[in-house]
């Protein structure tokens, strides 16, 4: 079986490409977050050439001219801490730090490092989605066929949609203790997640409740049917339409009306990594998902 | 069909009237949820959200002990292999859902009356968008409510089971309704609210055709 290997390499790829890149702003952002906050030092890439002494003319990354007073650089190219002066029109440096590699993320203010998450709680997030859909799927062709593996296969994808939503749950929580101040805020998306576990808890639980095989996989069929028909109007529906902390609610300024979340902030390389992640988490559910599979269907040969 | 869906209901309304069971009991529990509220909320003045969370609270509760006893019921008298004899599968899901709606319409009503009998601080602005949202929710209500019932009655545990599996998949539906009460108590216009509206029949319109279209493999069962 070469595809464990080849979502290991993948996984270390997207791991490595989501923490190696530094946040990089440009020269915009730091005259405009100077201005609102005075104690602001935002990371520019760029290089510098020198005018006259300790005086550099800097370019940064996105072709932005300005000037920079700084004293004692050894370095032409990297990442600087920049502050701007309004009255003068010139930036001052704050910080230095090398830096070759050819990938920077953006610089969203609020977010920064935190931004990181999204490449991977997202993903989290989709990959239990697709689960579900996969669950109702074979409930579809078990009521169609009777055959017992298809209810095996929706059991098994279910329990992975389960398990990729508590992990999207806790990192998101985790990460939410950092910037929203705390663990649950009740927003939109965090209680429609919340109402995803139960409805996935209640099927397990129904699950449970029946004895005879046939019923409870025809029960648990119509049920997970039932509950991801519902699905859409609290991941896609309600958190769109009404007003919360996620980018993409209804009061989201970068995404007016609640687009799609992806557009929000998201430079090139970083959408590029992103979808790297999007393909791993979800090479790794279908791996698993067989490998469940396989398991299950030799200890019912055992019995 | 619809016709012949008509009868079950008329069966139903029947059946209730000779022992009573779910009306009365759901009567009960209304009071009690409603004497249960006096005593812990007091004298004290609380919110328009508290009160039409409460309100729709006590209907869900109450709901949860007469909706799922539609099917449960004809289980425990031993009926559900006349029912299945005399007609489609798909007319008794129509017939059951009809019956539900009329019980749900007639216990957010009582329910409103009671609330608004002992509460003082419930007062709507707006009449007609409290009992537009009265039907559309019984409409939603019911429609989810009818097919867990189904799928409860073949259950073992059936009480407990009915809530759990009811409440993830009304929760959506509980929020609009719960926004659109707190509108009707400020005083909205139903024109402002009409995409919740949208929502809800969007809502019970995918719950209601899934349903019928799966109460087949439940029922023959």
């Amino acid at each position: 079986m070469k595809l464990k290997y080849f979502i290991g390499i993948l996984f270390v790829l997207v791991i490595l490409l989501s923490f190696i890149p530094k946040i990089s702003g440009n020269l915009t952002d730091v005259k405009f977050y100077s201005t609102i906050d005075t104690t602001k030092i935002i990371p520019v890439k760029g290089v510098i050439s020198e005018i006259s002494n300790n005086l550099y003319k800097f370019i940064d990354k996105d072709g932005n001219e300005g000037k920079l007073y700084a004293s004692n650089i050894t370095n032409k190219e990297g990442i600087f801490y920049l502050k701007y002066n309004e009255y003068e029109n010139h930036f001052t440096l704050k910080k230095f730090e090398k830096n070759t590699f050819f990938i920077t993320f953006p610089f969203i203010p609020g977010l920064e490092e935190k931004a990181r998450i999204i490449l991977f709680h997202v993903p989290v997030a989709w990959v239990s989605v697709l689960a579900f859909l996969i669950s109702m799927f074979y409930g579809i062709r078990y009521l169609k066929s009777e055959n017992y593996e298809f209810d095996v296969k929706s059991v098994n994808s279910a329990s992975l949609g389960f398990l990729f939503c508590i992990l999207a749950t806790v990192t998101g929580s985790i990460w939410a203790r950092f910037n929203w101040g705390s663990f649950w805020n009740w927003d939109p998306r965090e209680t429609s997640i919340f109402i995803l576990l139960l409805i996935y808890a209640a099927y397990f639980a129904l699950r449970s409740a029946i004895e005879v095989e046939e019923k409870k996989a025809k029960l648990s069929a119509v049920y997970s049917i039932i509950a991801f028909v519902t699905v859409p109007f609290f991941i896609f529906i309600l958190p769109r339409i009404t007003s919360g902390l996620h980018p993409g609610s209804a009061d989201d300024l970068s995404s007016p009306g609640g687009g799609p979340v992806i557009k929000s902030g998201m430079s090139f390389e970083m959408r590029i990594i992103f979808f790297l992640s999007l393909i791993a988490f979800t090479l790794l559910y279908f791996w698993i998902f067989t490998l469940k599979n396989r398991v299950t269907e030799l200890e019912r040969k055992k019995i | 069909m619809i016709k012949e869906s008509f009868f079950i209901l008329k069966k139903d309304y029947k059946s209730e009237l000779r022992n009573r069971y779910s009306f009365n009991s759901l009567l009960l529990f209304v009071i009690i949820t409603i004497t249960i509220l006096l005593f812990s909320i007091g004298l004290e003045d609380i919110s328009l959200d508290i009160h039409a969370g409460l309100f729709w609270i006590i209907v869900f509760f109450a709901a949860t002990n007469g909706l799922s006893r539609t099917f449960v019921s004809e289980e425990e008298r031993g009926t559900t292999l006349v029912l299945k004899l005399i007609s489609e599968s798909g007319t008794i899901f129509l017939g059951k859902l009809l019956f539900n709606l009329c019980l749900m319409v007639l216990l957010s009503l009582f329910v409103f009356i009671l609330y608004l009998f002992f509460m003082n601080g419930f007062l709507i602005k707006n009449y007609f968008l409290f009992f537009v949202t009265i039907i559309f929710g019984s409409i939603g209500l019911s429609s989810a409510s009818t097919i867990i019932a189904a799928i409860i009655s073949k259950a073992s545990n059936k009480g407990t089971l009915y809530p759990i599996l009811s409440f993830p998949i009304l929760l959506p539906l509980l929020i609009i309704l719960i926004g659109l009460t707190k509108s009707s108590m400020i005083g909205k216009s139903i024109i402002n609210e009409l995409n919740q509206f949208l929502l809800i029949i969007s809502y019970s319109g995918i719950l209601i055709t899934v349903s019928f279209l799966l109460f087949d493999f439940i029922w023959k069962d």
